[in-house]
């Protein structure tokens, strides 16, 4: 399989990251390509970005896009643990049913805080083969942290792939002197009490399908490390997304190095030419003009919060290249995902 | 996407309109340790800085804590931050720190996270860090007698997942010094009346929706009830005045009048957007999980805490 082209966006929350994302995909699609688009965020905003229902599946995307496709999925958190471990189980149906039985499974799948990345990541390498997809886009939860899933299968792997597992499966076999667990052993066992017995059984089916994670993993790492992948830091005009996004660039820079593209939301006022025709106008009324006054003063704040991240940005991270979308104010989701589409379609083509 | 407003003041017509109903109940009281939770970008971080000033306002210390490198919690005390204690605690160093208690001495902790085993699992093991997270929260409060302390909880839409997991770990150890942590947290942390939730959310039917949802889970697996939902960046009402003089403008046609249809769209559009938050509340304020809804208003740029805890107390939240 010809691994896609991946762009990851990633940014602090409420900075329009998920429509971002959608808009992103489309555009990926009207010029052609077949195009997956995934959401990490727990918040659940694509199906409302694209105005469709979505799930744990691939579900194609009804746009107008010639050659292209678009497809959408966005994994629920609360039942992709389950499917992960069929994935990592099939054809090992008692072992998969040991597996469900251990405890510490059970609170593993009970929505653990951390896991969603990984086995959304897992489904998502799933259905880039099965929907021969050539671009993929991963909107990821809206945190600071939210990148750092991207290491989260080699941390997986280096337990997994180790004599770690060996040791942590044999924990349970206490007694008889053929296995020295030496000083660690003893305290984890004195600190877990019973549940030892859960965590070595737990990793003693672990062990049993360590190549299919391994393979598994090696899938994640070329979507989300390799050379056909790209982060985009998506932030808006307010000072918190500014510190998120300064952030999310050093730690990209330090996990993948330099992300792709700066991406400022909201970033450019929209041309107004035919408020100043009203405000030379006798036509204009007192309350008209107090609303033209109000739309003037906030189109200025927000032109001044726009210069004042992008200068901070620019001057630590000049070499990262500066995406500027528009101020886009439209009821449906839908209208304002079309609208930001334009604005990155020419973007693309510049890039 | 929030259009400014050059409006600061909960007052400016935007907010009485919709909540004089509301305002006959008192709202629920504040216990001293306050989990501030919510999606990301809904302005957490902001409430908190508000809610910790406003203790300090009313002459009672007050604690924010926060996870990450404390920028943001800065930034959103503005002017406060030299009244208010604040703690930043580091959730990638927080096993470590927790772990001295658990092994007896931190020398041991470190003999056991640091074998070669341990040390990748607890690495990949992400409800540990969340457990050390709590044990920290819970020293915070304990260190910090009579003091009001606010957390200002990471946006990783765990929220739930989070606060369920000394619950989680402790019914799977059954005894042994990490059940002693887990029992701890349970009990002297996230019990009703010691810890109170504050749920931040933002006018959209589809957020709101979300919102109510996370209430649900919050009373029912953690046990803790939601005793402020807040509603942030409620917009004002678009002067009605002026959308029917516009479209007065626009019937007469000519250069004046196709401007005038311009000004009549954006009007309609915000119009429409503010009866759409307007019905989405009212139906928020009828549900169960929504006995302690405040709403804030609209600001043109982020405000900070001294602000905010004005708000609070107009709408009787502080």
């Amino acid at each position: 399989m010809k691994s896609p082209e991946t762009y990851v966006c990633a940014g602090g929350g409420g900075v329009g990251k998920t429509t971002t994302s959608a808009a992103l995909a489309l555009s990926l699609a009207r010029r052609g390509e077949r195009v997956l688009v995934v959401s990490i965020d727990p918040a659940r905003r694509l199906a409302d970005a694209l105005g469709v229902q979505l799930g744990g599946h691939a579900t194609p995307v009804d746009i107008d896009a010639g050659d292209g496709a678009l497809f959408a999925m966005m994994p629920n958190p609360r039942d992709s643990m389950r499917t992960f471990v069929g994935i990592l189980f099939e054809g090992e149906p008692e072992a998969l049913a040991r597996m469900l039985r251990n405890r510490l499974y059970q609170m593993l799948e009970n929505a653990v805080p951390g896991m969603h990345e990984l086995v959304a990541m897992t489904l998502t390498w799933r259905a880039v083969a099965e929907h021969r997809v050539d671009a993929l886009v991963v909107d990821t939860a809206p945190s600071r942290n939210a990148v750092d899933f991207i290491n989260y299968p080699d941390r997986l792997a280096k337990l997994l792939g180790g004599r770690a597992v060996t040791w942590l499966a044999a924990l349970a076999q206490s007694g008889g002197d053929a296995r020295p667990q030496g000083r660690a052993g003893k305290l984890l066992e004195k600190v877990l009490g019973p549940a030892v017995g859960d965590l070595a059984g737990f990793f003693g089916e672990l062990a049993r399908v360590r190549g299919r994670f391994v393979e598994l993993n090696e899938g994640m790492a070329e979507l989300l490390l390799g050379s056909r992948s790209r982060y985009l830091v998506v932030a808006s005009p307010t000072g918190a997304a500014r510190d998120d996004a300064a952030y999310l660039i050093r730690r990209l820079e330090k996990l993948v190095g330099r992300p792709a593209a700066l991406v400022v939301n909201a970033a450019m006022a929209p041309e107004r030419a035919w408020a100043e025709t009203l405000r030379n106008a006798p036509e204009t009324t007192e309350a008209m003009a107090r609303t033209l006054e109000l739309l003037s003063i906030e189109a200025d704040q927000r032109a001044q919060a726009t210069a004042r991240v992008v200068d901070s940005l620019q001057r630590k991270h000049d070499t990262v290249p500066l995406w500027r979308l528009p101020f886009v104010e439209a009821l449906s989701p839908r209208d304002v995902v079309e609208q930001l589409s334009t604005a990155l379609t020419a973007l693309l083509a510049k890039a | 996407m929030t259009p400014p407003d050059s409006s600061t003041k909960p007052g400016a017509g935007s907010l009485d309109a919709m909540s004089a109903d509301s305002r006959a109940e008192p709202l629920p009281r504040l216990a001293r340790a306050i989990f501030v939770t919510g999606k990301g970008g809904v302005g957490k971080t902001t409430v908190a800085a508000g809610l910790v000033c406003a203790a300090v306002d009313a002459g009672q210390r007050a604690v924010l804590v926060e996870f990450g490198d404390g920028a943001p919690g800065r930034r959103a005390l503005g002017q406060a931050r030299d009244s208010v204690t604040h703690v930043i605690i580091d959730p990638r160093r927080a096993v470590m720190q927790a772990a001295g208690p658990v092994f007896g001495s931190p020398l041991l902790a470190k003999i056991a996270l640091g074998n070669f085993a341990m040390k990748p699992m607890i690495q990949a093991a992400p409800a540990l860090r969340e457990l050390a997270v709590l044990e920290l929260c819970r020293q915070t409060v304990a260190e910090n007698p009579s003091a009001r302390v606010v957390f200002d909880m990471p946006a990783t839409g765990h929220g739930v997942a989070w606060l369920r997991v000394a619950e989680q770990i402790g019914k799977l150890t059954r005894r042994g010094p990490l059940y002693d942590v887990c029992a701890r947290v349970q009990n002297e942390l996230l019990k009703p009346g010691r810890a109170s939730i504050a749920v931040v959310t933002l006018p959209e039917r589809l957020v709101l929706a979300e919102t109510l949802d996370l209430c649900q889970q919050l009373a029912q697996e953690v046990g803790l009830p939601v005793d402020r939902l807040v509603v942030n960046r409620v917009p004002p009402i678009p002067e009605a005045q002026a959308l029917a003089d516009a479209r007065q403008v626009a019937s007469a046609g000519g250069v004046v009048g196709a401007a005038a249809v311009q000004l009549v769209e954006v009007l309609s559009v915000r119009m429409r957007m503010r009866e759409e938050v307007v019905e989405a509340l009212e139906e928020v304020a009828r549900h169960e999980h929504a006995r302690g809804l405040t709403r804030l208003p609209m600001a043109p740029s982020d405000p900070h805490g001294p602000q905010v805890a004005a708000w609070l107390r107009e709408a009787g939240a502080a």
